[in-house]
């Protein structure tokens, strides 16, 4: 296209913009909606990922060991382990080691083990993964091996509430889709509505337009850029809601402890993700327009007797 | 110029708005196309625009053969005709200047050079005044200039004008005939639509009659244009 009509396309552009405003603006607000909707299950993916992730790499196992083991063994024992290869590192709580983190977690309760033998808490070996070996099927693998030890009687591991929570971030996922999709859906038709208000309100001009001479594309190119304005717009405006719905969010969180610890450090959209979103904006803008603008066309140049 | 051989036109579901018709016009010829409402007049303008395809036939323009452009081509063939109606179709939100400059513009003409051309048209054809002006600010005369000036922006060669006149009074009408001769007397070929017959028989040039779709003969054509028959 002529520089020439670049520059009459783009005046058309601010012309037509200016002329349904209103319009325009509705249209960039339901763009933004959307989005909006498929942001914030975007930023729930992410880090729900975050937080498994970060939940997984604290995953120890705990091997109960049977009593009266004996030194030797027990040195044998953590050799075995130790030279594992998922084993990061492994620590040996003796009977006596565990009755007393168990009293300093009762705290002032701890009156209660009061008559207990001190030995009625099982020696164990507490045994940390190393990084990238927290894989379900890893992890359930070492603790099959580790329960063939024969002074090992019972090995323990927060598995099944790691895989509650993949499940979790799949649901979202699918959520995402399915709720992204419908809006998307819903979007589209808005969009295409637009451009269609658009042209009935220059049916004129479109006419005497394609009367002089003027190309198929010249004539849709503002309609088309006009949908990608509202797109790209709309997305934007999305973002901007989601990046302060994610600083409230974020001051709401701060205080967390414990295993929500990580729920304090939220994570917001990274640039692929941001980027992804304005790109979605500008194809449903883009193409939202240009199907609905064919079809009106179409009609219209049919009724009219214009092939 | 022109060249129609054997052209008809039906619209569905049965009604034939033109049978068999065939002609020619020389380059730089002006032709009055006759005959009462209804005669296929419009259908014909239309057809050599392309906004509508013959049902049979062949048309040529400038020795091409348009019946069947796809529609890049259609705009190509439309940038070398100049287009006249009887309601103007002026763009009522753009000043007058901006009505002529939009169909240099559309074609790839600077905003600059298209403004330029359009305000020299407007000056040749008396508008200078009323460059600025909205077209519905302007009497019946002066916004059908504005279309011719539109109409001749690109330089055609070929100006088809549907009843340019209809809505004009005596007065106006003689002269826009006037500037639509000395638009002839520079190269463009001329076809006039009109159903006037007093405008017809006042200039004396050639006369295509169409009745009820078909070309009329000249037997018909003479008692048409002394009787109006």
């Amino acid at each position: 296209m002529r520089i020439a009509l670049v520059g009459f396309v783009l005046r058309r552009v601010h012309h037509n913009l200016w002329q349904l405003f209103w319009t325009h603006v509705l249209t960039c607000g339901t763009v933004a909606m959307t989005l909006f909707v498929f942001g914030a299950f975007m930023l729930v993916e992410i880090n729900l990922t975050h937080l498994l992730k970060d939940w997984g790499e604290q995953i120890q196992l705990t091997a109960y060991l049977a009593k009266k083991l004996e030194p030797a063994a027990l040195q044998a024992l953590l050799k075995r382990v130790e030279t594992l290869p998922e084993v990061e590192r492994v620590r040996h709580i003796s009977q006596e080691q565990a009755w007393r983190d168990f009293q300093s977690a009762l705290g002032a309760q701890s009156s209660l083990l009061e008559g207990l033998p001190r030995d009625v808490l099982p020696a164990s070996l507490e045994i940390s993964l190393k990084p990238a070996r927290h894989d379900g099927t890893v992890v359930q693998q070492l603790a099959q091996r580790l329960k063939e030890e024969k002074a090992i009687t019972i090995v323990d591991y927060p598995q099944e509430w790691v895989e509650g929570l993949e499940l979790i971030v799949l649901a979202v996922e699918w959520a995402k889709w399915i709720f992204g999709g419908v809006l998307f859906l819903a979007t589209f038709f808005i969009v295409g509505s637009t451009v269609k208000l658009a042209m009935l309100a220059r049916q004129a001009e479109v006419e005497i337009m394609q009367l002089v001479g003027a190309s198929e594309e010249l004539i849709q190119a503002p309609f088309v850029l006009e949908g990608m304005i509202q797109g790209v717009v709309g997305g934007a405006v999305a973002l901007a809601l989601l990046w302060v719905g994610y600083l409230s969010l974020k001051n709401e969180t701060t205080s967390l402890a414990g295993f929500l610890a990580p729920l304090g450090q939220i994570q917001f959209l990274d640039w692929q993700n941001i980027a992804l979103l304005l790109v979605i904006g500008w194809l449903l803008g883009a193409t939202a327009s240009v199907i609905s603008l064919r079809r009106f066309l179409k009609t219209w140049n049919s009724s009219r007797g214009e092939r | 110029m022109i060249q129609l051989f054997h052209v008809s036109k039906t619209y569905l579901p049965n009604y034939r708005a033109l049978t068999d018709i065939s002609l020619e016009v020389k380059r730089g010829e002006f032709v009055f196309l006759g005959g009462p409402s209804g005669a296929g007049k419009s259908t014909l303008l239309k057809l050599l625009f392309r906004q509508e395809e013959p049902s049979e036939g062949q048309i040529l323009i400038d020795g091409k053969n348009v019946t069947r452009l796809p529609s890049r081509q259609v705009a190509q063939l439309r940038r070398k005709i100049g287009l006249i109606f009887q309601e103007f179709k002026l763009l009522p939100d753009l000043t007058v200047l901006n009505n002529v400059a939009l169909a240099a513009e559309v074609i790839g003409i600077s905003k600059k050079v298209s403004r330029a051309k359009a305000y020299q048209l407007l000056r040749e054809l008396g508008l200078k005044e009323r460059y600025d002006s909205k077209p519905l600010s302007l009497s019946g005369g002066e916004q059908q200039r504005v279309a011719i000036a539109r109409a001749l922006v690109n330089e055609p060669m070929l100006v088809l004008a549907d009843e340019p006149t209809g809505n004009l009074d005596a007065e106006v009408a003689e002269e826009t005939m006037r500037l639509l001769f000395k638009i002839r007397d520079k190269g463009a070929t001329i076809v006039v639509a009109t159903h006037d017959l007093n405008l017809i028989n006042r200039y004396g040039t050639r006369v295509i009659l169409l009745q009820r779709g078909a070309l009329a003969d000249d037997l018909k054509l003479a008692s048409w244009q002394e009787n109006g028959k």
